[in-house]
């Protein structure tokens, strides 16, 4: 793998060091993700995660790139992470409010160019699982949308942080159509709309679909990923994992690119993932609900909508 | 072929009660409309979507006025939904999502969680994929059934029962389990070109219960922000019961008539509360209440939680108006200032 040391050599071993320690796997995978949309496309957004790459896209490189909510919003600007794909905050400073049929109606006709969505386990062929586990049985969020938007979207990114009980050889439950049995048009025979996944990006490295064989591979990887990195990846996936010929460097975030995600999540609440940390959870362990409580609470909220408002307009 | 759950609309029963959605005047109390329309064992649903516009004070009147073996169908559930479970009001539930361990490992509906680990207050049977352990079931109480869809799919439900045709076809979950273990769902080979559909049966409920932000006594009902599935429910449903913000005077809806969603003639009655969808939010009204939400998730992990929970805010209060005292309306106004930040409802 030559090309690989080729292509970190613009990079001496101390900042490698540097960058490995400096990035949280949230921002790894928001800025990546961020990276494979095209200006102008039609985005279907969901919460955390999903809402917050989009909107680095149309801050940082896709500006005329459309957003849209299930619930019902569609071109909105992006004043703030979501919650719930219903969040008031969607609407603001969007093109057009509708319902949840229409934006689905939409999406099987064929209007949205990606979307982003996660997923709890995935096996060789993009197909997802969000629904159960049978293991140690528990029910997890279910489809939501995602069963629609995996079928209909035109690509779909996955976003999650790396996990290597999430890639299985049989999923537990399908939830999402991935490329099926991985059959040459396996989505075309069961009459899918959706091209099906695009790509998988994790915090170690991204993973993409063969265009013959449907079969998931490693196919690019950070800059201080070593081959030491590498082999432990593809270990942790229950298959032999395949990985391109010549793997990509990716391009560490970019401070444009941090400096948009912390406007949308000015309080961490996604990017640090536990909510715990984050005023809100530091409100609820000191049990401080009284309206003081919640004036601390609004109060960075409206500052951190007001200045992306101005920023956006 | 009978569809198991699905209640079909008798037509002249229908038009017997349709004397409510014939009168100029519809307000009634929020207390006086769950008791007029919804009977034990009945099917409904609510309006708006996850935290948003969901009329969360008819949640807590049906636990109040201790309705039994309803069904329940929504696209994606909200806290109340577990409620609803935890104070065994349901018997079926159609879904798409819940939010559960959403939040840094904190349960996301508690109730549920208990049903299908510990069998209490009942166990849950979902069909052919998790059920109840045997060992756990303590009661002979029979199990909460749950049926897993996807969110246009349960959509679709609502809009055949609307166009008042047994179902709809659709291109969602082919090849998936979700039509492998719902029952209902059925694949056909389309006769036109001969290939795979998924047919999602039409669902009519007896009640839905939407929130609007203005409506007059009539039931003309607009809606600002997303409009989720109300277009759709209050056409399937045989009794639509409006919450509305504001009640205004009919020259008011003329100013903003492509804001009317749902005309007068679906409607049976009108109740205008305040806050009524609190914990959830109503666009350009008042932002969803993440503070209380969260502290009310974190209440209800323990069973006996749950209860003191339910006793509290629920039965503890007489009315919506003595549970919004119990919450505070400092606090309302505080969470309506903050969504006038960024929405406002043209005046």
């Amino acid at each position: 793998m030559g090309h690989l040391y080729t292509a970190r050599e613009k990079y001496t071993p101390e900042q490698l060091e540097e960058m490995k320690e400096k990035y949280l796997p949230t921002e790894l995978i928001c800025c990546t993700a961020s990276r494979e949309i095209e200006d102008g496309e039609v985005i279907f957004v969901g919460i955390g995660i999903s809402d917050l790459a989009g909107a680095i896209a149309k801050l940082v490189h896709a500006p005329n790139a459309l957003m849209v909510a299930e619930a019902g919003y569609i071109g909105f600007a992006g004043i703030s992470t979501m919650f719930s794909p219903s969040d008031s905050w969607g609407g603001t400073m969007a093109m057009c409010h509708q319902g949840l049929p229409e934006t689905f109606i939409d999406e099987q006709a064929g209007f949205i160019d990606v979307a982003y969505l996660g997923f709890a386990q995935m096996d060789k062929f993009g197909n997802v699982n969000v629904s159960y586990i049978t293991g140690p049985k528990i029910r997890m969020n279910g489809s939501g949308g995602g069963g629609d938007i995996s079928s209909s979207a035109g690509r779909i990114i996955y976003t999650v942080e790396f996990n290597p009980r999430s890639y299985v050889k049989k999923l537990d439950y399908m939830t999402e159509p991935g490329f099926l049995d991985g059959s040459p048009d396996a989505r075309k025979k069961q009459n899918l709309v959706g091209g099906g996944p695009s790509c998988v990006v994790t915090n170690r490295g991204v993973f993409r679909f063969d265009t013959e064989t449907h079969e998931m591979y490693l196919a690019e990887v950070f800059p201080w990923q070593d081959e030491e990195d590498i082999e432990e990846v593809k270990k942790a996936f229950p298959w032999s994992l395949k990985a391109a010929k010549e793997l990509k460097i990716i391009e560490p975030p970019t401070e444009r690119e941090l400096w948009a995600m912390r406007l949308m999540d000015p309080d961490g609440m996604w990017t640090i993932a536990k909510i715990m940390d984050a005023t809100l959870g530091k409100l609820i362990l000191s049990g401080k609900y009284d309206i003081e409580g919640y004036n601390t609470l609004l109060e960075g909220r409206e500052a951190a909508w007001r200045k992306a408002m101005e920023i956006l307009t | 072929m009978k569809i198991e759950g699905l209640k079909t609309v008798n037509y002249e029963e229908r038009l017997k009660e349709k004397g409510y959605k014939k009168r100029l005047n519809k307000v009634m109390t929020e207390k006086e409309a769950v008791a007029t329309f919804l009977r034990d064992g009945d099917s409904f649903a609510i309006g708006g979507f996850i935290q948003w516009r969901q009329p969360q004070s008819i949640v807590r009147e049906i636990i109040r006025q201790r309705k039994k073996k309803l069904s329940f169908i929504d696209e994606s559930a909200f806290f109340g939904m577990d409620q609803l479970v935890g104070a065994e009001v349901l018997d079926r539930l159609d879904l798409a999502y819940w939010p559960i361990r959403q939040v840094g490992g904190i349960v996301g509906l508690p109730s549920v969680e208990r049903c299908l680990k510990e069998g209490y207050p009942r166990p849950i049977d979902i069909g052919g994929v998790l059920k109840t352990p045997e060992d756990k079931i303590k009661s002979d109480k029979p199990p909460l059934k749950i049926v897993d869809w996807t969110n246009f799919e349960v959509s679709l439900r609502f809009m055949a029962g609307a166009l008042n045709v047994p179902f709809i076809p659709c291109r969602s979950s082919l090849g998936t389990d979700i039509p492998k273990y719902n029952k209902e769902i059925k694949v056909i080979d389309d006769p036109y070109e001969n290939k795979p559909l998924l047919l999602i049966p039409a669902y009519k409920p007896d009640v839905v219960f939407l929130s609007v932000q203005r409506a007059d006594r009539r039931g003309n009902g607009q809606i600002w922000g997303f409009r989720g599935t109300e277009y759709w429910k209050a056409r399937a449903a045989k009794h639509v019961v409006l919450l509305t913000e504001e009640l205004v005077p009919a020259e008011k809806i003329y100013e903003n008539a492509g804001m009317t969603v749902i005309p007068a003639y679906c409607t049976d009655a009108v109740v205008l509360l305040s806050y009524n969808c609190h914990p959830s939010g109503v666009y350009g009204c008042y932002i969803w209440d993440m503070l209380y939400d969260l502290r009310m998730v974190l209440a209800c992990q323990t069973g006996d939680g749950f209860s003191r929970w339910l006793d509290e805010w629920v039965y503890g209060c007489k009315d919506h108006f003595e549970y919004c005292d119990k919450v505070g309306w400092e606090k309302l106004e505080r969470l309506a200032k903050a969504e006038h930040v960024i929405n406002r409802i043209p005046a």
